[in-house]
């Protein structure tokens, strides 16, 4: 339905009614800064002087109720409606492609309860993580959710996305970490999943929001776990033969210990880290890992990991890589180190079992090189399972490569991704690990889900009949 | 439109997050625009194509050049260069917001962002010229002048022969804050240091954090010789450690808050911690300290943007909340004025010389 003459205008009264006259803005300068989040596309048509893509409306809210307002007006007039917590994703979820209202949600950041005896911590979804982890820390504790984008994503993102970070091989993905949340449905409803850590009655509703990346609801408060801080932490790197004897290596240390770091690299990202350790090439796979607790605990759970390492082949490197490593974790994301426009490059993050994630790795680098032989293609694992890891695969094309029209930029752009993602599929592996769908790989859910799709779409009808919220993503 | 240097940074922080989270005003705001990345962003975009508009240049001012971002950046890229150089367009093109051009006509005609003439200071026993001149800064004489007795007090009893200026001018930090460094700037400055030159001085304690980071930093980029430039806590420190003060002993615990320019543009922590021991309190520090301290929410801004700076002071007393310290002190006049001003039920404020002098 199309809004015309001073229908915008009417529409903005309501919201300025439902949130406050300041926390409303129509300002073009406004509501270009959100027309670019960390998803390459966006950035690649911003730095080409293209318009970016721009909500009708930004919308402030300040509280759960606030936000319910907002859904119900833009129920009534079937405006879309997207969320946005940092807007620090890569895969363009939060970005307004169908214009309407953006929902930015940092004005609900504040502390609720930390939950000393039950050991938890409540806040609203609006929080940069960072914020959460130091009001943690504070006490003594940590939420041991420390992904790269700790400083810059909000709690809301990091479950709308189903987010990962550095330690989560010990402690968990998000969806592992949250206790319970309030979600804000299309209708304006408020709700609450359950607040204990397990339970037996019925689907764990957090399950459904935690990933729908703001398509299902609005997530406006959630309660996380606390862990103590470690009282050791031990690093170690190794340096073995070839990808099959790590990836090996990794699933028997996962089957008996908890290491919190492993990060085990393909021989195109080992090269430079080997040199910078022993001063010289030398062909294999690094790894590093980290091991943290108790420190008797730890000492043991070293001595099994240098028997295993050593069972298939690794090299001891000893222990100052992971703690330089550890040191400068984030430096690396910072602008001067990290890639950026003018060269293209993303991020194919897949996860399998153990039996298919080394033919998936192989599978990904021909299908990328042999159809974009000019495309750089570097992989590591960084997150790993009982049962299975994941492939953190890059691709990168140096901006001599890159088309100079940025349509023709954006087709180059998806038919990599295309090749990738499907070569990850077609061999066992899935769409994404932990960065989530958005708009970037929306079109290829269905292929991921086949007639499993239903489930997700069946939900989408039933809560959002009128498709109001965060359209185009998530491949709904 | 903008200089190379301003267009590099621009660059390269439009499209990095990574330190949105220290931002005081985004904090209390939750604004987008709010945010290094935003600023970087809109700056950018001026730079292919976009026009600046009012709300652009309402933006630029929505932030208290407290450096937290750049303190922040491990590569060293600076927000604060392009937000004073868009400041300076928003003037060039009329776009200024009206409640920031009261306070730069304000400073234009005063020299101070209060409007005042008449300087709060009694100024009566102390001569104009000496080898040791006390700057104060235009906060200390025109809205918290007990900060100056203070510290008038403690330099009599530690027998400190100095002189300060009943008449002393701007020193370019508002009016640099205000419009980028540009030429009216460096007049200020030029005019502030041939003052001092008139009085004699061989060295300057300097009260205000604010008119210290800039003598120390942009009068030598300017070309603007002064004498040796010592902070008021610095000196007073250094007055305890010497013996020429010795405070009375105290008990309590404090919790400390580190001004912007103070932590980040001096780099200086310590002295006022060390003084704060002296007394013998005990320190509980807040989470967010030295180098990573919130902001206060600024004199400048507290008179363009009252509401935010505001909110800005509560946020940073919701950090003093999470500590069992119930007595905040801080030790430069700017964070005097904004934080004495949101005190919540049940804690209490000191200005650290106001403080120290009590102890003597």
């Amino acid at each position: 339905m199309e809004r015309r003459a001073f229908m915008n205008d009417m529409v903005r009264s309501e919201l300025e009614d439902a949130v406050g006259v300041e926390n409303v803005s129509v300002a073009v300068s406004d509501r270009m800064t959100y027309g670019v989040d960390y998803f390459w596309v966006g950035r690649m048509w911003a730095d080409r002087g293209q318009v970016p893509p721009m909500p009708d409306w930004i919308v402030r809210p300040g509280s759960s109720e606030e936000v319910s307002k907002v859904l119900k007006i833009a129920n009534y007039y079937k405006i879309p409606v997207h969320i946005w917590g940092g807007g620090s994703g890569s895969q363009g979820g939060a970005l307004p492609m169908a214009g309407g209202i953006m929902m930015d949600m940092k004005r609900m950041s504040h502390l609720i309860e930390l939950d000393e005896v039950s050991r938890t911590i409540t806040a609203e979804a609006g929080m940069i993580f960072q914020q959460l982890e130091w009001y943690a820390n504070e006490k003594g504790y940590s939420c041991q959710h420390i992904p790269s984008c700790l400083t810059c994503g909000t709690i809301g993102g990091a479950l709308g996305h189903r987010g990962i970070g550095i330690m989560s091989t010990k402690y968990g993905k998000i969806d592992d970490m949250c206790i319970s949340m309030e979600v804000v449905l299309p209708n304006g409803d408020i709700i609450n999943t359950l607040p204990v850590p397990k339970h037996a009655a019925g689907p764990d509703l957090n399950q459904i929001f935690i990933g729908s990346e703001g398509t299902l609801g609005v997530i406006t408060k959630a309660t996380f776990k606390l862990f103590e801080q470690p009282e050791n932490r031990q690093f170690r790197a190794f340096l073995f033969p070839d990808m099959h004897s790590g990836y090996m290596a990794g699933r028997d240390l996962m089957q008996k210990v908890k290491p919190s770091i492993l990060r085990f690299y393909d021989e195109a990202e080992s090269g430079s880290i080997i040199k910078k350790i022993l001063g010289f090439e030398k062909p294999g796979c690094f790894m590093n890992l980290a091991v943290e607790g108790i420190k008797k605990i730890v000492d043991i759970e070293m001595e099994i990991i240098l028997e295993i390492a050593a069972k298939w082949g690794g090299q001891d490197l000893g222990s100052e890589y992971g703690e330089k490593w550890y040191e400068n974790r984030i430096t690396f994301f910072y602008p001067g180190h990290i890639m950026d426009i003018p060269q293209m490059f993303g991020t194919m993050d897949t996860v399998a079992t153990y039996a298919n994630i080394e033919k998936i790795y192989w599978a990904m680098k021909k299908a990328v090189n042999e159809n974009f032989p000019f495309v750089r293609y570097i992989s590591h694992s960084s997150h790993w399972y009982e049962w299975g890891c994941m492939n953190y695969t890059r691709f990168i094309v140096d901006p001599k490569d890159v088309p100079q029209d940025p349509e023709e930029a954006i087709r180059l752009h998806n038919q990599i991704w295309n090749v990738g993602v499907r070569a990850a599929m077609e061999n066992g592996g899935v769409i994404n690990d932990h960065h989530g769908i958005g708009l970037k790989l929306s079109r290829l859910m269905k292929e991921q889900y086949g007639p499993a799709m239903q489930v997700t779409e069946g939900l989408k009808k039933a809560l959002d009949p009128n498709g109001i919220l965060n359209p185009y993503k998530l491949g709904l | 439109m903008f200089s190379e240097k301003a267009k590099k940074h621009a660059d390269a922080c439009r499209f990095c997050w990574m330190c949105r989270h220290l931002c005081p005003v985004q904090l209390v705001t939750g604004k987008e625009t709010n945010t290094p990345r935003a600023k970087g962003l809109q700056v950018s975009m001026l730079e292919r194509g976009m026009t600046m508009d009012k709300d652009c240049a309402r933006t630029m001012y929505e932030c208290l050049l407290c450096g937290a971002c750049t303190n922040d950046c491990a590569t060293g890229f600076d927000p604060l260069i392009f937000i004073r150089e868009a400041r300076t367009q928003a003037n060039v093109l009329d776009l200024v917001p009206p409640g920031v051009q009261k306070v730069i006509d304000r400073v234009l005609e005063t020299g101070n962002v209060y409007g005042a003439k008449v300087p709060k200071v009694s100024f009566e026993g102390i001569p104009a010229a000496g080898e040791t001149l006390v700057w104060l800064g235009a906060t200390a004489r025109y809205a918290v002048p007990e900060t100056v007795e203070a510290l008038f007090a403690i330099l009599k009893k530690a027998g400190v022969a100095f002189a300060a200026l009943p008449d002393e001018p701007a020193s370019g930090a508002a009016l640099g804050d205000l419009l980028g460094f540009v030429e009216d700037v460096r007049q200020q400055a030029k005019q502030a240091a041939e003052a001092i030159a008139r009085s004699g001085a061989k060295r300057v304690i300097v009260l205000d954090s604010y008119d210290a980071a800039l003598m120390r930093h942009e009068y030598p980029e300017w070309g603007i010789e002064l004498p040796e430039v010592v902070t008021a806590t610095a000196f007073a420190d250094c007055l305890i450690r010497d013996g020429r003060l010795t405070p009375k002993q105290t008990e309590g615990v404090v919790t400390y808050h580190d001004g912007s320019r103070l932590a980040r543009d001096l780099d200086e922590h310590e002295p006022a911690r060390n003084i704060l021991k002296a007394m013998g309190y005990d320190l509980h520090e807040m989470w967010q300290n030295r180098r990573l301290a919130k902001c206060c929410g600024t004199a400048v801004a507290g008179q363009y943007m009252p509401e935010i700076a505001r909110k800005v002071a509560e946020n940073r007393w919701n950090d003093v909340r999470r500590t069992d310290a119930k007595l905040l002190v801080a030790a430069c006049p700017q964070s005097t004025e904004a934080l004495a001003a949101a005190v919540p039920e049940g804690y209490a404020y000191s200005d650290l010389f106001v403080l120290l002098n009590e102890h003597l």
